[in-house]
């Protein structure tokens, strides 16, 4: 059979998703046996930058006018594109100030050449082109490439979580955060896969996996609210990972 | 007259026998302080005044997450083995003892559950009594009265009365019985409740509160966290998941805990959903829990234990429907 061609590449983004799969040491050479990497700059030099690939990988947010020709190359040359991480899929951490002034913005970092900068607010893939697969996590999951990278072999993708991060966490008997500790705690807002790592070393869900489906996003607020937090605190906090959200949604 | 009473002094002692006979668990407080069923390091690690676990004792015969099946093209499908490791599971009170016995109906009869039969038969059921809190209504679901242990005991001031459910009890409380003295067991305290009687009858007539308000209520405040039914000890619901290896060649068949709220349950190939918006899922657990599918149907397998009522983040409470029905707000 031939080996399906992949390519794995980034736009604004730290590099941390692409780094996920670099980190799968045990399983690199298998990745390697099964997989035909074409272009994967992080990772290998050289690379064809024009062959069409079975599968693009591609990590962060579209935020320069350099990142939606990349993104819209990579898609126009790959049959499956898979938003990487949570930056491709929601945003991420550079779109938490989506709601500024962008120039503003610009300026408080780049001061006097503040003008030269080419760029708008950071957006996940989807408001551009056509994303036929997400892996969520900032950075995601081994787990879930190494499944999707397993799936891809048979032609398929694979079935992640649809249930909230309280789900996993509940199931490890970790003490909750939210109900005992009255901390603010994201957990049933977010998609789970991440084993609720955070919640299990005390931390609360700061919510980097991005919303779940059919998040009740109005009755969290309300909860949190009723704990004493302050509206603005709440809508800050969430917007970290994911600048978008409607707070009254509750289906 | 049987030996059977073992006093506060001999309780250590009757635990490392105990523990002769498999890995002894029971109720402990975690590192962050949550009652959670684990191995006994020491006796004085028991939690005797327990009032519930967060996690029930299921999870002893159905973990959360398990692989059930295998598939190479060499040795084609093969089921699981369990490791069917001796464990001496102590500390579960009535409610719970009934979750096990709603269980053992479900993953044993008609259709046995390998993984679950072999588990099952390792595991010696020790049940204690307790005291309930404001979150229990046992006595209603008529799980006050000890069921499907291999032995009882039966707390009191003083000591334990213990009482035999299986020859493996009798078995070991005979090896144990040197720790034993025989004293005549106090009367039974009948437990009272008065939802007992309104969850029986409206059960009986298939009531479903088909007009009720609460049921919009509780679909506009439920976060679909699945806490209630990861902590009930009856709730059995599961979804099976197929994850191929990155050989290409080899695979396993996922099987792991699911709950009736969330999007997934009702939701079928092609993207139908017969199920769709949170409210019809209350319908469905409430008919579950309370009326029965399929050959458990007519069967109530809420055990009064408290734990969805505990355990919600925001205090849905479906005895609320009884009780506005029967206007005993």
């Amino acid at each position: 059979m031939k080996k399906p061609t992949m390519a794995i590449a980034g736009l604004t983004a730290c590099s941390g998703c692409q780094l996920t799969l670099l980190n799968c040491e045990a399983e690199l050479p298998e990745v390697a046996g099964c997989f035909d990497l074409i272009f994967f700059p992080m990772g290998i030099s050289g690379g064809d930058e024009c062959a069409s690939v079975d599968v693009a990988i591609v990590e962060g947010a579209v935020s320069t006018p350099d990142d939606l020709e990349t993104l819209l190359h990579l898609r126009s040359r790959s049959r499956f594109l898979v938003a990487f991480g949570t930056c491709a899929l929601w945003g991420g951490v550079a779109a938490m100030k989506n709601h500024e002034s962008r120039t503003e913005l610009t300026k408080i970092v780049y001061h006097d050449v503040a003008g030269e900068v080419l760029t708008f607010n950071p957006e996940p893939f989807h408001f551009f082109v056509t994303v036929d697969f997400a892996i969520p996590g900032c950075p995601p999951e081994k787990d879930e490439l190494l499944a999707l990278l397993s799936s891809l072999l048979r032609g398929s993708f694979p079935v992640f979580p649809i249930y909230p991060v309280c789900t996993e966490c509940r199931n490890r008997e970790n003490r909750c955060l939210l109900v005992e500790d009255n901390e603010l705690c994201l957990g049933p807002l977010i998609q789970a896969g991440c084993g609720a790592r955070c919640p299990a070393a005390g931390i609360v869900c700061e919510g980097c996996r991005g919303p779940v489906a059919e998040a009740n996003v109005a009755s969290e607020m309300e909860l949190l609210m009723q704990k004493g937090f302050p509206r603005e605190e709440i809508i800050s906090r969430m917007r970290r990972f994911c600048p978008e959200w409607n707070y009254e949604q509750r289906h | 007259m049987q030996k059977n009473f073992l006093s506060n002094e001999s309780f250590p002692l009757f635990l490392q026998g105990l523990a002769a006979s498999g890995d002894l668990h029971g109720p402990v407080l975690t590192d962050d302080g949550v009652m959670a069923f684990r191995p006994i390091c020491s006796p004085a690690d028991i939690q005797l005044d327990c009032i519930r676990t967060l996690i029930p004792p299921k999870k002893y015969f159905f973990p959360p997450k398990e692989a059930i099946l295998t598939y190479s093209p060499v040795k084609g499908y093969q089921l699981t083995k369990a490791a069917g490791k001796k464990v001496i599971l102590f500390g579960l009170h009535p409610c719970d003892l009934a979750g096990i016995a709603y269980l053992d109906r479900v993953f044993l009869e008609s259709q046995p559950d390998p993984l679950f039969v072999k588990r099952r038969k390792a595991v010696t059921l020790i049940g204690l009594s307790c005291e309930p809190d404001e979150y229990c209504f046992c006595g209603t679901m008529g799980t006050a009265e000890p069921q499907n242990f291999d032995i009882f005991m039966h707390r009191t001031e003083a000591g334990f009365y213990l009482s035999a459910g299986s020859s493996r009890g009798k078995k070991i409380i005979r090896r144990l019985s040197v720790l034993l003295e025989a004293r005549e067991p106090p009367s039974p305290v009948p437990c009272e409740c008065k939802i007992e009687e309104t969850i029986l009858q409206a059960a009986t007539r298939g009531e479903t509160f088909s007009e009720s308000r609460l049921w919009e209520d509780f679909a506009g405040r439920c976060l679909s966290c699945g806490a209630c039914s990861l902590c009930c000890p009856t709730c059995y619901c599961f979804d099976v998941q197929e994850r191929g290896r990155l050989d290409g060649e080899t695979a396993e068949r996922l099987r792991e805990w699911d709950n009736c709220l969330f999007k997934s349950h009702g939701e079928v190939a092609g993207g139908h959903n017969f199920r769709k918006t949170r409210e019809e899922r209350f319908r469905y657990r409430f008919q579950h829990k309370y009326l029965g599918f399929g050959p458990m149907r007519g069967i109530v397998s809420c055990v009064g234990c408290g734990r969805c009522r505990d355990v919600c983040p925001v205090k849905i409470d479906l005895m609320e429907l009884f009780r506005e029905k029967a206007n005993i707000l």
